[in-house]
């Protein structure tokens, strides 16, 4: 029988098929779907990820007071009140400013502070992460860039630099350059609005320690610091680590202060998200495992129903080769349909996840909302695995039908 | 003398029933030319569906030997067998044995399928058979649409599609009442004398045994008897 037939056969067995084919192929559905939404949004977390890796910068390095924090996830933009609560005489001050002057690798560091306060808009309040930065050393530092107006400079005082979401959607007014927020009962003018989504207010620092109550002056919650070299920042944090702890009198064990690189907690960020994604896949994998052995069972079931039609195909004239391929063909067409709405349904399903997800999360989990990527390499290899599958799953019953003899399939009632 | 179309000599066929063997045919000889309508008569358990089922190529002698066109049987490839069935074969059967999913016509051509006739050929073809058994009205029914005397003729016309010169027929009326069973035997007879196809017919109703013009009677595997019918005179064979 020429190929095409066979496949028109196989598809009409499918398209005749009873119930059990359908729940049959849902079980494939399920499974697809699962690992194409589980591959896409790990996908997406990497394109992410990666993009965020080049947009922070791996130059920077951030220095806190405290234990160590290199495990934490991200810049800690939001990292509100004091720097730790348990050790309250360990700060970073004046004289870790000069131990980090000497330090050669270093080209230009950023002292902040930040916290929640109330901010006003006409007659309108709400609460927003202030964040004092040195003015003159800001602007080169950081990652964030102006949609709107300019960046801090040295010479600023009583004006700010806010998120794209303070002037779009924080007041019922949109709100440009020039236009005037109340903090703490003090008058600041934005001069700038920067291109992203946050709710966060940069102010020269010397202002920041007016308008936040619990910050003492010449403390600080964290300097960022851009190395000289990103190619050595290895050594830069070495060295600076070594200048830090003569100043601070303590050693390797005593140490008082943590001091990350935007490197290294992408790294640890990204390594811990794709074994996450690894991890989903592989019971996402065993959902697909389960729909195969429901394959493997109907075709079994499907054989022995139409054991009898087997046996007339034979008496008229069909090979074995031609019985064998319409069954491996129909098995393989279970998977295909599978296969194929199981993708549809995992694509439509990972743009819906990162919505689901961040609605009720935040932190890690919002990052992985941030998107996913369906790529069309993931949607063939899906289906052509699906195929696979459907025809592994059928091979047995495929070749236990065309091996019926004649006389008793013609019998079997 | 030409070859004979069918040869079987001292057929022996044992099915094995557990522990006990069972003899279907014991030392079955017949000879079958071209143009032969012969009926395979007796009861129920002498053997005649096992004797059928021999010359289809469906089944193989435990021992002796099956020739159809002088070919042995048992030393044919299964593939061989199944192009052997579907070129020199057709089969009816007592209950139609057709496709429930696939119309009349799907069903008729599912032959020239197998033999990979290529398409427009063998649309002609089925649709010139379903003429000839006189149901090119009903030729996208399903077999459940149809009554069982049509459904007969589906399968009949199913045999011939792929111009055999043999026609196998179980039984073929069995399952008909006695004025259907009619027509389908006539339409056998027909092709018969008509069309010069060889015709066996299985079947214990003596009335229809004698349409055909030659006699097989078995009885517990065995030939007892081989005669001429003489109300029926051999058809013009070519």
């Amino acid at each position: 029988m020429k190929f095409h037939k066979s496949f028109r056969h196989a598809l009409n067995m499918v398209l005749h098929a009873k119930i059990r084919s359908w729940l049959t192929i849902l079980g494939i559905v399920i499974g697809v779907a699962a690992v194409v939404a589980i591959v896409s949004l790990g996908e997406g977390l990497k394109q992410d990820m990666s993009s965020q890796l080049n947009m922070l910068g791996g130059d920077i390095l951030t220095l806190r007071a405290g234990a160590s924090r290199a495990m934490m996830f991200g810049p800690g933009r939001e990292f509100g009140g004091s720097t730790s609560a348990s050790t309250e005489e360990v700060v970073l001050d004046n004289k870790d400013v000069q131990a980090l002057k000497s330090v050669s690798d270093i080209k230009a560091f950023d002292t902040q502070i930040s916290g929640r306060a109330d901010i006003y808009y006409v007659a309108e309040k709400g609460s927003a992460t202030v964040t004092g930065v040195d003015p003159a050393t800001w602007a080169q530092i950081t990652t964030s860039e102006v949609a709107q107006g300019r960046m801090l400079g040295p010479a600023d005082s009583n004006v700010i630099v806010v998120g794209g979401r303070i002037a779009d959607g924080f007041f019922k007014t949109q709100l440009g350059v020039n236009q005037m927020l109340t903090i703490n009962e003090r008058v600041f003018r934005i001069v700038g609005i920067l291109d992203d989504s946050s709710s966060n207010v940069y102010m020269p620092i010397n202002m920041a320690y007016e308008v936040l109550d619990d910050k003492e002056k010449g403390v600080y919650d964290t300097i960022v610091i851009k190395v000289k070299n990103e190619d050595e920042v290895e050594l830069a944090m070495n060295n600076t680590e070594k200048r830090l702890m003569l100043s601070r009198h303590v050693t390797e064990k005593t140490k008082d202060f943590s001091l990350s690189s935007n490197q290294q907690s992408n790294e640890a960020r990204s390594e811990m998200m794709s074994s996450m994604t690894t991890f989903l896949t592989a019971i996402a994998a065993v959902a697909l495992l389960v729909g195969a052995v429901g394959i493997a069972n109907t075709m079994f079931t499907s054989v022995l129903e139409k054991t009898k039609e087997i046996g007339i195909m034979k008496a008229i004239g069909a090979r074995n080769s031609d019985i064998l391929l319409i069954f491996l063909m129909n098995a393989a067409l279970i998977g295909f349909i599978g296969g194929l709405l199981g993708a549809i349904f995992g694509t439509i399903l990972s743009g819906l996840l990162p919505s689901l997800m961040g609605s009720t999360a935040d932190g890690m989990l919002s990052r992985l909302a941030s998107g996913s990527a369906v790529s069309i390499q993931s949607i063939v290899v899906a289906l052509a695995v699906s195929v696979f599958i459907g025809m592994a799953a059928g091979a047995i019953p495929a070749y236990q039908a065309s091996k019926l003899k004649p006389v008793d399939a013609l019998r079997y009632e | 003398m030409k070859q004979p179309l069918v040869v079987l000599k001292d057929v022996w066929k044992i099915y094995q029933m557990g522990e006990v063997k069972v003899p279907a045919l014991r030392g079955v000889s017949v000879e079958i030319h071209k143009g032969d309508f012969v009926a395979i008569i007796g009861q129920s358990g002498s053997g005649k569906s096992t004797m059928m089922n021999m010359v289809g190529c469906l089944d193989m002698p435990t021992k002796g030997s099956v020739h159809l066109k002088s070919h042995n049987i048992s030393e044919l490839s299964e593939s061989d067998l199944s192009t052997m069935r579907g070129k020199a074969v057709g089969f009816i059967f007592q209950q139609y044995n057709l496709i429930p999913n696939m119309t009349a016509f799907e069903n008729v051509m599912l032959p020239l399928e197998f033999l990979e006739i290529d398409d427009a050929e063998a649309e002609k073809k089925t649709i010139e058979v379903l003429k000839l058994v006189g149901l090119e009205n009903y030729m996208h029914h399903l077999p459940s649409q149809l009554s069982g005397g049509q459904q007969q003729r589906v399968s009949i016309a199913r045999s011939l599609v792929t111009d055999p010169e043999i026609i196998l027929a179980d039984e073929p009326t069995g399952a008909l009442d006695s004025v259907t069973g009619k027509e389908v035997i006539e339409t056998l007879q027909r092709l018969w004398r008509e069309e010069g196809k060889t015709i066996i017919m299985v079947t214990h109703d003596l009335n229809l045994a004698k349409y055909a013009h030659r006699h097989v009677e078995l009885k517990d595997g065995k030939v007892i008897d081989i005669r001429e019918n003489k109300n029926m005179k051999k058809g013009d064979t070519k």
